[in-house]
This record gives C-alpha cells, sequence and structure tokens, in this order.
C-alpha cells in the first residue's frame, strides 16, 4: 500500500512537471498560480438569443458556466484547427513508441465533425427552457480603466 | 464496530456528495442526455485522450441514447451499491469495480463533452477505492491514501503560488479577478460581487492580501502529513476556503469536500484508556476503580477533592490505586470550569472511554460537551432509574435537563446499576442498551472486631425523614428493654432541623445502659468505616418508597440503591431493614427484615449470634472483583450488543 502511495506521489509530481499535460487520476491543483501580465485587452463573448442579451445575473453560476464553457471551447477549437498541434504530438508520440499504425487506424476517431452553432442553439434553448428563434454571438474586447471595463472593439462570431 | 462505523459513514458521505453532484448536474442542464453534444474537446489529458483514440465520444455521439444510459447508471449504480452494502452490511467487491470504473468514465466523458474540470473528482475515484476491499486493514489503507492525497491538493496549490512567484506578484490577483471576471464586469455590475471584484481590481494591495492568506491557508494542511491532531480544524479551513472561493472567485468548489471525510475518520483513534467523573458519590466508586486498574492501561479519575479525602477510608486513593491518576477539583472551584477540562482532557489524550459515575447536576453542558467528543466510549451509572427517563418542563432548569437527557439517552448506550433487580428495571425501560450490575465495592473480608460491648447498632447515612424513617427507631429505642448496655451511634449529618429533633429524642434516653452518638456534618470515610466496623448491628429504617434528588418517585431495590449496599460490603456486618425492602441473595444473607418492633427485638438477638457472620462471609464471596469482569468488559466495550442485539 504505501509502496503504491509512493508510485502514486512520484507519477504526480512528474505530472506537475510536465505543465500542461495530465493523465487522471494524477491531475495539476495549481488554482490561479500562473504568473501572467495584466492582459491589454479582456475578451467577453456577448450573447443575444431572440433579441435579448444573457447576463450572467440571470443565471446561477453552473448555468451561466454552461453558458460560457462551450464558447471557449468552441474558440479553442477553431483557433487551433480542431486540436492540430495536440494531434501531431501525439502522432509523434505514439510514432516514437512504435505504434504508428495504430495511430493512423485511430486518426479518424479524433476528429470533430459537428456543427457547433446549431447545436449551441438548441443547447441554450433547453438551458432557458424554450426554443431559440434567432442566436447571434460576438465576440467582445475591453481594456479595463477608471475602473471599469470600457469597450474597445467586437466581432460578430455565431449569427443564426 | 469502528470499523462497520466509519464504513457507513464513508458510505453516508460519499453518497451524499455524490448524489447531489448528479441532481445539480441535472438542474444545472449538465447531465450528458441534457447536453447532448455534437463535439468534444482535448483538455490534454492522456486518459480522455485514449477515450477519444478509441471512439467512444464519437460513438456515443452518433447514439444519444448511450447519454441517458450513463446519466442513469450514474444514479443507479450508487443506488445498487449502497443497497447491497446496507443489506449484506459488506461490500460487494464486483459492484464496487463496476462503480469505480464508471466513476472515472463518467467523470472523463463529463470533461470531454462539457468541460467538468476534473481535480475535484480525483478524490471521488479514490475514495470509491474504499468500496472494493472488505478488508479493515486495506479500507483504513485507502483512505489514509485519500486523506494524504486531500491534504495534497491544497499543498500542491501551495507550493504552485510559491514557486511560480505568485505570492510575491503585487498585482497577481487583481490580475486573476480581471481575467476570469470579465464576463461579469461587461455588464451593468450593479451587483455588490461586481462591485466588490472591481473594488479589487483597483485595489491591488487588499487583493493580494486575500491571494497570500490563501496561500497560508492551503500551505497549513502540509502539517496534516505529520500529525492528525489539526484534523478538524483542517476541515474548518476546507470549508472556509470553498466558501471564500465562491464569494471572491465565484466558484462553487463545494464537490471537493467530500475529502473532509478523510480528516474525520481516524482523526479521532483513541488510546486505551477511562476517564471517570465523579462529584460526591465518592463510595460508589472503589469496585469500578478495582475493575478499571485490571483491564486498562491508563485510568483517571476527575472528582472533588473531598471525595478524594474520603475514597478510601483505610488509606490514601493514591496507595490504593497507585496506577489511577486523580485530578482533584479544588473545594470551592466552580463545576464548569472543571467539566471543560474534563472534556479538553479527553480530548489532548485522546482517551478511549469516559464512565459518568455521578449526573446529577450541569446536564445540558455535558450533553453540548458529549455531542462534541467524538466517539470517546460513553458509559453512565444510573442512580435513580425514574428520574434518567422521567422529562419535564415544568421550569427553563427541568426543561434544560430533560432536553439534555433525550439527547443523552440516545447517545449513552451503557449503563452500570448497584443492584440486579435496578438491571432488570432499567432494561424493561430500555431493551437495546447494555446495562450491568456492578456494586459499589468489592467484599475484602470480615475486619477484626475489637471488644464486644456494648451491644452496638449504627444507623448509617444522614438523618433525613424523606430517606429513613428514625421515628421508628426512636420509638423502639424509647420502649425496649435490653439485656445489656447498648449503644446507637447515627452515623451520618444530622446538621438540621429534623435531625436535631431526631437527636434530642434519643439524648432524652441516654443512661449508663443507653449511650447515644450523632454527628454534624460530613463525616470523614475513616471514622465512618471506623464505625461501621464497630457495630454488631446496622440498621437502615429505609422509606422504600421515596421521592429522588430530582422530585421523581423512587423505589429503593427497584429504581435507586441506598448506601446500604456500599456499607454492607464493608464487613460482614448483618442489617435490619423494613421487610419491604428487597435485595438479592447474595446481599438476602445479611438482612434481617422486620415488620414490627418485636419483630426488632427479636432480630437483634438472632443478629448477634456468631454463626450469622459466618454465613454472611460466605455468602459476600460473590463480591469478587473476578466475578464482575464480564459486566465490566460488557459495559464498556463497545462492539458487545444490546440485550436484543
Amino acid at each position: 500500500m504505501k509502496g503504491l502511495f509512493i508510485c502514486f506521489i512520484v507519477l504526480q509530481i512528474g505530472l506537475d512537471l510536465a505543465h500542461s499535460v495530465t493523465f487522471f487520476p494524477f491531475t495539476h491543483y495549481g488554482m490561479f498560480s500562473a504568473v501572467e501580465p495584466r492582459p491589454d485587452s479582456v475578451l467577453v463573448y456577448k450573447i443575444v438569443a431572440d433579441g435579448r442579451r444573457l447576463q450572467p445575473a440571470d443565471f446561477t453560476i453552473y448555468r451561466w458556466d454552461m453558458v460560457q464553457t462551450p464558447l471557449e471551447a468552441y474558440d479553442k477549437q477553431t483557433a487551433t484547427h480542431d486540436y492540430a498541434f495536440d494531434k501531431d504530438r501525439l502522432q509523434q508520440g505514439m510514432r516514437w513508441a512504435g505504434a504508428g499504425s495504430l495511430y493512423s487506424a485511430l486518426k479518424t476517431n479524433l476528429d470533430n465533425t459537428g456543427d457547433f452553432p446549431s447545436w449551441y442553439k438548441s443547447y441554450l434553448g433547453g438551458l432557458l427552457g424554450h426554443r431559440i428563434g434567432s442566436l447571434r454571438v460576438e465576440k467582445a474586447w475591453y481594456r479595463w480603466q477608471d475602473g471599469r471595463l470600457l469597450p474597445i472593439g467586437k466581432e460578430s462570431w455565431i449569427n443564426l | 464496530m469502528q470499523y462497520s462505523r466509519d464504513k457507513n459513514l464513508l458510505l453516508t458521505v460519499f453518497f451524499l456528495f455524490w448524489l447531489p453532484v448528479v441532481l445539480f448536474f441535472a438542474l444545472d442542464h449538465r447531465l450528458l442526455s441534457q447536453v447532448r453534444p455534437a463535439l468534444f474537446w482535448f483538455n490534454r489529458d492522456l486518459a480522455e485522450l485514449t477515450l477519444i483514440g478509441i471512439g467512444l465520444p464519437r460513438w456515443m455521439i452518433d447514439h444519444p441514447a448511450s447519454f441517458a444510459a450513463m446519466d442513469g447508471l450514474a444514479v443507479l449504480l450508487p443506488i445498487i451499491l449502497l443497497r447491497s452494502a446496507i443489506r449484506n452490511k459488506r461490500f460487494s467487491s464486483a459492484l464496487g469495480w463496476i462503480f469505480t470504473v464508471f466513476l472515472v468514465l463518467y467523470i472523463l466523458l463529463a470533461d470531454i463533452f462539457w468541460q467538468v474540470h476534473l481535480e475535484p473528482f480525483v478524490i471521488y475515484w479514490l475514495l470509491s477505492l474504499a468500496f472494493l476491499t472488505n478488508s479493515e486493514r486495506r479500507f483504513y489503507g485507502i483512505l489514509r491514501i485519500c486523506r494524504y492525497y486531500f491534504l495534497y491538493i491544497f499543498v500542491s496549490a501551495a507550493i504552485w503560488k510559491i514557486a511560480r512567484g505568485a505570492v510575491f506578484n503585487g498585482q497577481e490577483m487583481s490580475d486573476i479577478l480581471l481575467r476570469h471576471q470579465g464576463y461579469l464586469l461587461a455588464g451593468d455590475c450593479d451587483t455588490w460581487t461586481c462591485r466588490f471584484c472591481s473594488w479589487l481590481i483597483d485595489h491591488p494591495g487588499p487583493a493580494q492580501t486575500l491571494y497570500i492568506a490563501a496561500a497560508v491557508l492551503e500551505a497549513f494542511f502540509l502539517i496534516g502529513f505529520f500529525t492528525r491532531r489539526y484534523d478538524r480544524l483542517l476541515i474548518a479551513l476546507a470549508v472556509l476556503f470553498v466558501v471564500a472561493d465562491l464569494v471572491v472567485m465565484r466558484i462553487p468548489y463545494w464537490t471537493l469536500l467530500v475529502g473532509t471525510v478523510t480528516l474525520w475518520i481516524g482523526s479521532d483513534v483513541r488510546r486505551p484508556a477511562i476517564v471517570i467523573y465523579e462529584t460526591t458519590h465518592h463510595e460508589n466508586l472503589p469496585a469500578l476503580l478495582d475493575l478499571c486498574e485490571t483491564r486498562f492501561p491508563r485510568v483517571i479519575v476527575f472528582l472533588k477533592e473531598s471525595s478524594w479525602q474520603n475514597l478510601s477510608g483505610g488509606q490514601s486513593p493514591s496507595d490504593r490505586w497507585p496506577r489511577t491518576e486523580f485530578i482533584r477539583q479544588p473545594a470551592g472551584s466552580r463545576n464548569r470550569p472543571f467539566i471543560r477540562s474534563l472534556f479538553s482532557f479527553i480530548r489532548r489524550h485522546h482517551c478511549s472511554h469516559l464512565h459518568l459515575s455521578t449526573l446529577d447536576n450541569n446536564l445540558l453542558v455535558f450533553a453540548l460537551r458529549i455531542a462534541m467528543a467524538g466517539n470517546v466510549h460513553i458509559s453512565l451509572t444510573v442512580h435513580e432509574v425514574n428520574a434518567w427517563f422521567r422529562d419535564s418542563f415544568r421550569s427553563v432548569r427541568k426543561l434544560s435537563e430533560s432536553l439534555a437527557k433525550r439527547f443523552l439517552r440516545r447517545r449513552v448506550r451503557h449503563y452500570t446499576v448497584f443492584l440486579p433487580a435496578i438491571a432488570d428495571h432499567f432494561r424493561q425501560r430500555m431493551p437495546d442498551a447494555v446495562t450491568v450490575f456492578i456494586p459499589s465495592r468489592f467484599y475484602m473480608g470480615p475486619s477484626p472486631r475489637g471488644a464486644a460491648l456494648p451491644l452496638t447498632i449504627v444507623v448509617p447515612g444522614s438523618v433525613e425523614a424523606n430517606r429513613r424513617d428514625y421515628e421508628s427507631v426512636a420509638a423502639f429505642f424509647e420502649t425496649w428493654r435490653p439485656a445489656r448496655p447498648v449503644r446507637l451511634i447515627l452515623l451520618g449529618d444530622s446538621d438540621s432541623p429534623y435531625g436535631s429533633a431526631i437527636v434530642a429524642r434519643f439524648a432524652r434516653l441516654e443512661s449508663s445502659e443507653f449511650l447515644f452518638t450523632s454527628y454534624k456534618g460530613y463525616i470523614p470515610e475513616r471514622l465512618y468505616e471506623q464505625k461501621l466496623r464497630e457495630a454488631d448491628l446496622i440498621w437502615s429504617p429505609l422509606r422504600v418508597h421515596k421521592t429522588g434528588g430530582h422530585d421523581e418517585p423512587e423505589t429503593y431495590g427497584l429504581t435507586t440503591a441506598s448506601g446500604l449496599t456500599a456499607d454492607l460490603l464493608l464487613n460482614n456486618i448483618p442489617a435490619l431493614v423494613p421487610a419491604e425492602f428487597g435485595l438479592p441473595e447474595p446481599f438476602r444473607k445479611a438482612l434481617l427484615p422486620y415488620s414490627s418492633m418485636e419483630d426488632i427485638a427479636r432480630l437483634i438477638d438472632i443478629g448477634r449470634q456468631a454463626g450469622l457472620r459466618g454465613d454472611i462471609d460466605k455468602a459476600f464471596v460473590f463480591f469478587r472483583k473476578e466475578n464482575f469482569f464480564d459486566a465490566f468488559d460488557r459495559l464498556t466495550s463497545p462492539d458487545y450488543p444490546g440485550q436484543k442485539g
């Protein structure tokens, strides 16, 4: 038992040193420990459903999380070309381990084919409790100034 | 017992967290069947990548019914596991494995499909490993690992904050808030949370102070790797951390608190030691102390100074019970600080047992203290059965005592009384409790007798009308004409109007044929025992039906015991008692029951017969320590089932 625990700790520390990669149950517990410079702009997704802007005050914390998180994830997915870098590293790693053919066999499983905007519209309808006729999502950038966020630019992103 | 209790506690706590987790998933539209995802996300977790690689997420997207199946299992499997564990009183390892594997799968899929964040759920998975085994050793081993992991979660966060220099960056907290609360700040910002957040962003000093405080709090968990002493404090800190996280960061991290169960279970592993609390009924302690010294490596008695002085008539208590520590309450000092020190001692020394030898007052204080005392095994000597079961709401004091008794009757399941008949009666009132009979003291054999003249009759006990019928004693001596000189000793405090009147009545009879002795105030135990030794006869004119100390009707021999049971065992002296006073067989040999004046005169002659003392001596051999080991073991063993069990 003690030996297993020591192995666990060693693996955990190893994973901690690997920074961004985890292997459940070995995850990072940094809890906002990254030192980054103050952002010059803050990105906010503005969601307008049937002409009404969705505000965090209208939702519980977890429900608002479910409004926001898919957008963040989708933004990341598109920005990384469906995780092209991760797939590339995985391919390299599997080739190095002599499992290149396995990677080729599994490759198609790694690719997303779903339509996010329609799914999001449908999911948001479920979250709001009614079907949504129109949905508009904008990416808006803000700057912190004089004790508040001032808008500095926006971009239409999803429009259904 | 401890193991099965801890197992049940873990099951309860685990599923009290897990089922609400699933419930909140449903309420927040986060069940897989509610999300019905069309895409999956890469989170740079190799286990998730494996699932994605084998095509499970894609298959599930193509077969949406699988989402509902997974949600259904998330509720059903725990219920089946719980039912099986409760029904069979053991874990089914097959079900345990299914649940554990399912749990990992469900959490990974939730992260792949809607970014659940794995971190707080690792502890759920680790705890679920405890459901795989029925070995006590492995169960506690897994819990120990879970505890270390729970501590690690916090310590790791503190280490990263320090190692990356975040605690030294004066702007860190302000920047975090700006980066993560943008959606809140970009709106109207008319809520207090938004205004508080804005204020912290504009005031990096106080914001960073909060951040450093969080890091210090997290670092404090390091102490848990070296001692379990502060585990309860760590639970409080974990709760504080979660609350602060919610208020400042708007992160509801309550799911993590399931890990506090690892700090709770085993945090009060106790060392075998019995603590006894006694106030003024010290005459009932000797047998208990004899047994404690035999069965416990450590015995501690909290008692009043006066009780210590009078605990043992012949020698110092420290000499008679050399392995017992006596903690004395100085005369005149207040009770509550003493009671506080009692429970503080139990907590500091992790004592396994507390025996309340007398519980007359401060019942609410005891109830509250006991409620917070953890899993210490508690037993109680009941002096008055009716008072213990009777609730009264006639005054604030009665109300508080009744509330306290209701709690104590549920918490205290091990009782001792001074007579077998009282034990039987008690068992009828509380059948599922363990109730044993242990006498006040053990019989040590007859004491050497001095000169037998004159005939000495001792009436032990304080001179009061409620307990004893002194009028009948006086009436007897006023009419009785003995053949030889008689000495009557009222061996108890007569310092009351009633006592003075009785003493005056006897004093009037004093002559060369009738010698009379009485006392005022408390009689030191040494003198008390000496006077009893001098007796040819004890006379206990008990009023069998009396009013107890809590104004409840009590019956001597059935619901309460008189001091006579302790007095009898000091020697082998016969005792005159009213005929309606019944004592069981080993005592009965010493009793001379009377129902009239004529009886008394006749019984005094019988009591002086030489053979009677020998017979009593033989009968009292029953009251040897060895004959009560079993009763004491039942009293002090948490594993011993109640009469029903």
